[in-house]
């Protein structure tokens, strides 16, 4: 490249017109100055264009200064020498410029006169200015050099899931509105335009090539919206934050709050995880009522992946624990004990170990808590609702587990924070209030213990074969009672007085009360809460039913209200169902299902009501594969019948409405529950004088 | 070319974008996704500084310049993936497609279209849609293209392979985030 050198400006006193530009110009155009009917002889050049003009000597004497024109014989005649040219380019790219010395200035063309004025001989001189020379200064531009880095991605992170077909209403675990919410999209919550659910890699990844990797991972909000990432309810806005929160995690605790759906959030990263080939051998550690609540939230939100539980006796289990063919095992932590030597010694290695209800672990000197450590893995999961329950040391268990000595008991609290704050993600209700419906619906299904089911099949068997024998004289009063004593066995073993679902309710009071919730329970039998309360006497129980005089009521819900140390009210849904504010409960169990929903509405309202201070969490009981969920499906379908008639008027009762209308006005109320043939279909019966209901 | 499954299942979408820097200079960015969005290769520049001699001598045209002639072509030359469309954040980008790389300019037969198809993002700010000369305007998931119009022939053929791609504009926000990552990260080791 070849630049023209700046002309050097003809050096200016503060009183002349003649500017640097005009210097240029007259090079452009031959080499003629203006006439700015100054003197020229006596004008300088300087080359240094950037001179400041202030620094050019103004002495009165020198003879830059304004002049008649009168020249002094005695001054120089030979124009002054031409400086450097300089440029405002960086030498070091140019490989040459010409010295100012080949520039030649023709003097020798002048004119001279001379004149006699007043006894003076005038010498006048024209000095002719050699036509300027324009230069060309040589600058070499090196070419702008541009390094790069750059990697390709492994072929399974472009994995894309099965399309699976959403399940059915009534599903374990759901974690959601009213089934009505869920049959229309639209109304759901949608993640703030700009905002997305994006994996950002943890601190403790380091190598620039990990971390990117994650950060240049689709956003997963984008992934549900473009149908490759399909799960049988659209998760909330903070699940899909909180799967981006797992899976680029090799350790780490899963806090939110009871009800959020963490079950949820941690089946569907591992199925991410499985199907990005992370993760091949997952072990999850639950306690022992959960492990079927596990197995049918794994068939629902990832039922492509096969699950195995880790049960029966000794051999059969040494052969699950060694088998390949699950990827997924679920064990119990009692069965960890007694499998000790496998899970230990025999070699296994799990890619994941997560950790349900992991405030077990949080006393790190007990036995449960010494094997999980020691189990051989490469990530580290703990799920719990209460990291903390008594003090920070609680924490400092969970993290020997995910990181031995990263915590230390006695660690200053705001250090413990700041060190562990990477490895938490703890949302409560009130942080996800604008993502969440008012009421949440978790259908609980439980397994009946064995005792529970073998005296529940021998009743229905017994109680069916009776009902077929009385022919014409059957009624739908013999049905109710078999229904009856069917659900009872369903609540508690009458023999053994074993209960399923009391250990369920057990596990979910230890997070209610860890978290200083509050709940309230129903249930249709007095009897019922007769048998639970010694059970779960240690949360602080009360009791409004029918048994409670009303003289005494008033000051049991003042109890409820007041002491911090009752966590739990058990109620009948006679007594307990109308009339009542109890907004202040966040959880509400029902330990059996009334026959009509509106009830049970009037019920859930005791918590939920105008005014609540935030989302209050249903968790409806249901032994599976009793005559309760026979119940519910038929009540299922019959709801769903009502929201579809009479969906315009069920508009304004949205997600997004925080005041529900009374129950009364709710199309549920006007489902009447079963009507007869239903009744006698729940066994498969003729109604007499009836057409046989399938 | 094989059956339009195949077509689709060959089609990639490149997005390009620099993000300038008063500190670091110039930084830019490729990163190649498939037709489902999913990320298959990433390249990015280290920190350029144009000397003052570039700015100059380029004077307005710099960005033009660094977009289109030496960042751009690089990247395109280093990727190893063949990419069918490729996504420009900035409009100096336009003049790529004649800049293009010989990897980039003549693809493998498998790929969707037999050159990479260059085509600007009208921004999602710029509510109004600009009209640049000899381009056609097409639409890609919730955004505008312009493309040579010679080219568009191609560049729908490569959308039509492009189908899950929902948020056009997202993948830059990727990139600028990467592109940050990195920097962070070496100013660390610095």
């Amino acid at each position: 490249m070849w630049f023209r050198a700046k002309q050097p400006n003809a050096d200016t006193s503060s009183d002349s017109s003649a500017s640097p530009t005009d210097a240029i110009d007259a090079a452009r155009t031959g080499g003629k100055l203006p006439n700015t009917g100054l003197p020229t002889d006596g004008f300088r050049q300087n080359g240094i264009s950037s001179r400041p003009a202030d620094s050019v000597p103004t002495a009165p004497n020198q003879s830059i200064q304004p002049q008649p024109n009168v020249v002094p014989s005695s001054l120089p005649t030979h124009a002054t020498p031409r400086p450097d040219l300089t440029c405002d380019i960086d030498e070091s790219l140019s490989w040459s410029t010409h010295p100012a010395d080949d520039i030649q200035h023709e003097t020798d063309c002048e004119s001279r006169d001379t004149f006699h004025n007043g006894g003076f001989e005038v010498v006048t001189r024209t000095l002719a200015w050699s036509p300027l020379q324009t230069t060309r200064v040589p600058i070499k531009l090196p070419a702008l050099r541009v390094k790069t880095n750059g990697f390709l991605f492994p072929e399974a992170a472009s994995w894309i899931p099965k399309t699976q077909a959403p399940a059915n209403a009534s599903v374990a675990g759901r974690i959601g509105g009213d089934e009505s919410e869920s049959k229309s999209p639209a109304k759901r919550p949608q993640r703030k335009i700009g905002k997305h659910a994006r994996i950002k890699p943890p601190n403790d990844i380091v190598k620039l090539q990990d971390r990117l990797y994650y950060l240049l991972q689709p956003p997963l909000d984008l992934l549900v919206g473009s149908g490759q990432l399909n799960f049988p309810f659209e998760p909330f806005p903070y699940q899909l934050d909180g799967i981006a929160f797992l899976f680029p995690r090799y350790a780490c605790v899963l806090a939110d709050e009871m009800g959020l759906g963490k079950t949820m959030q941690a089946i569907s990263t591992m199925r991410m995880l499985l199907c990005s080939g992370e993760l091949r051998n997952i072990l999850l550690v639950c306690p022992k009522p959960l492990v079927s609540n596990w197995l049918r939230e794994f068939s629902v939100w990832a039922p492509e992946i096969p699950v195995m539980a880790i049960e029966g006796n000794a051999a059969k289990r040494e052969f699950q624990w060694r088998a390949t063919n699950a990827p997924v095992k679920i064990a119990n932590y009692e069965l960890l004990m007694r499998d000790k030597e496998i899970v230990l010694e025999s070699g296994l290695h799990f890619d994941l170990v997560a950790l349900d209800e992991a405030q077990r672990i949080k006393n790190s000197n007990n036995t449960t808590s010494e094997i999980v450590r020691a189990i051989p893995r490469t990530r580290s999961w703990a799920l719990t609702g209460t990291p903390v329950e008594n003090s920070p040391d609680d924490l400092v268990g969970i993290f020997d587990f995910l990181s031995p000595g990263y915590l230390t008991a006695g660690m200053p609290l705001p250090q413990m924070a700041k060190a562990a704050g990477d490895y938490i993600l703890r949302r409560t209700k009130d942080m996800v209030l604008d993502d969440m419906p008012p009421k949440l619906f978790r259908d609980a299904d439980i397994d009946l213990t064995p005792e529970q089911w073998a005296r529940y099949e021998a009743a229905e068997s017994d109680g069916i074969i009776h009902l077929e024998e009385l022919e014409e004289s059957l009624t739908i009063q013999h049905v109710f009672e078999l229904v009856l004593r069917l659900k009872q066995i369903c609540n508690f073993d009458p023999v053994t007085g074993a209960s399923a679902k009391l250990q369920r309710l057990e596990a979910d009071m230890e997070e209610v009360a860890a978290s200083g919730q509050k709940a309230i329970l129903f249930s249709q039998w007095t009897k019922t809460i007769d048998k639970m309360r010694p059970a779960i006497e240690k949360f602080g129980v009360l009791e409004y039913h029918g048994k409670i005089p009303h003289k005494k009521r008033e000051t049991v819900i003042d109890q409820f209200k007041n002491d911090p140390e009752k966590r739990i009210i058990l109620m009948s849904y006679g007594a307990g169902s109308v009339g009542l504010n109890l907004q202040f409960c966040r959880y509400v169990f029902l330990f059996d299902r009334w026959w009509n929903p509106a009830i049970e509405d009037q019920a859930i309202n005791r918590a939920h009501r105008i005014g609540a201070a935030g989302s209050v969490t249903v968790t409806r009981m249901m032994a599976a594969g009793t005559i309760e969920q026979r119940i519910a499906s038929v009540l299922d379908q019959k709801r769903e019948m009502f929201d579809t008639l009479f969906a315009a008027q069920n508009e304004p009762s949205s997600t997004h409405d925080r005041a529900p209308k009374p129950a009364s006005n709710s199309p549920l109320s006007r489902t009447g529950g079963l009507n007869r043939d239903e009744i006698f279909g729940l066994f498969d019966l003729r109604a007499p004088g009836g057409k046989k209901v399938a | 070319m094989g059956s339009s499954k195949d077509a689709a299942a060959a089609t990639t979408i490149g997005y390009f974008t620099t993000v300038e820097s008063e500190r670091t200079g110039w930084t830019g960015g490729l990163l190649v996704l498939n037709g489902a969005g999913r990320p298959l290769e990433f390249q990015c520049t280290l920190p350029i500084r144009p000397s003052r001699a570039h700015e100059i001598l380029f004077g307005t045209t710099l960005r033009q310049h660094l977009i289109s002639e030496v960042i751009g072509p690089t990247l395109l030359q280093k990727c190893r993936t063949p990419i069918s469309l490729l996504c420009c954040g900035q409009p100096e980008a336009i003049s790529l497609q004649e800049n293009l790389p010989s990897s980039a300019a003549s693809l493998p037969a498998s790929s969707a279209v037999r050159s990479t198809v260059v085509a600007v993002v009208q921004r999602e700010d710029e509510k109004r849609i600009r009209e640049l000369e000899g381009h056609c305007r097409v639409t890609l998931g919730n955004a505008t293209l312009h493309v040579a119009m010679e080219r568009i022939d191609d560049a729908e053929t490569a959308i039509a392979g492009l189908s899950d791609i929902v948020d056009t504009h997202e993948p830059f926000e990727r990139i600028t985030e990467a592109i940050r990552e990195a920097q962070s990260q070496m100013a660390r080791a610095a």
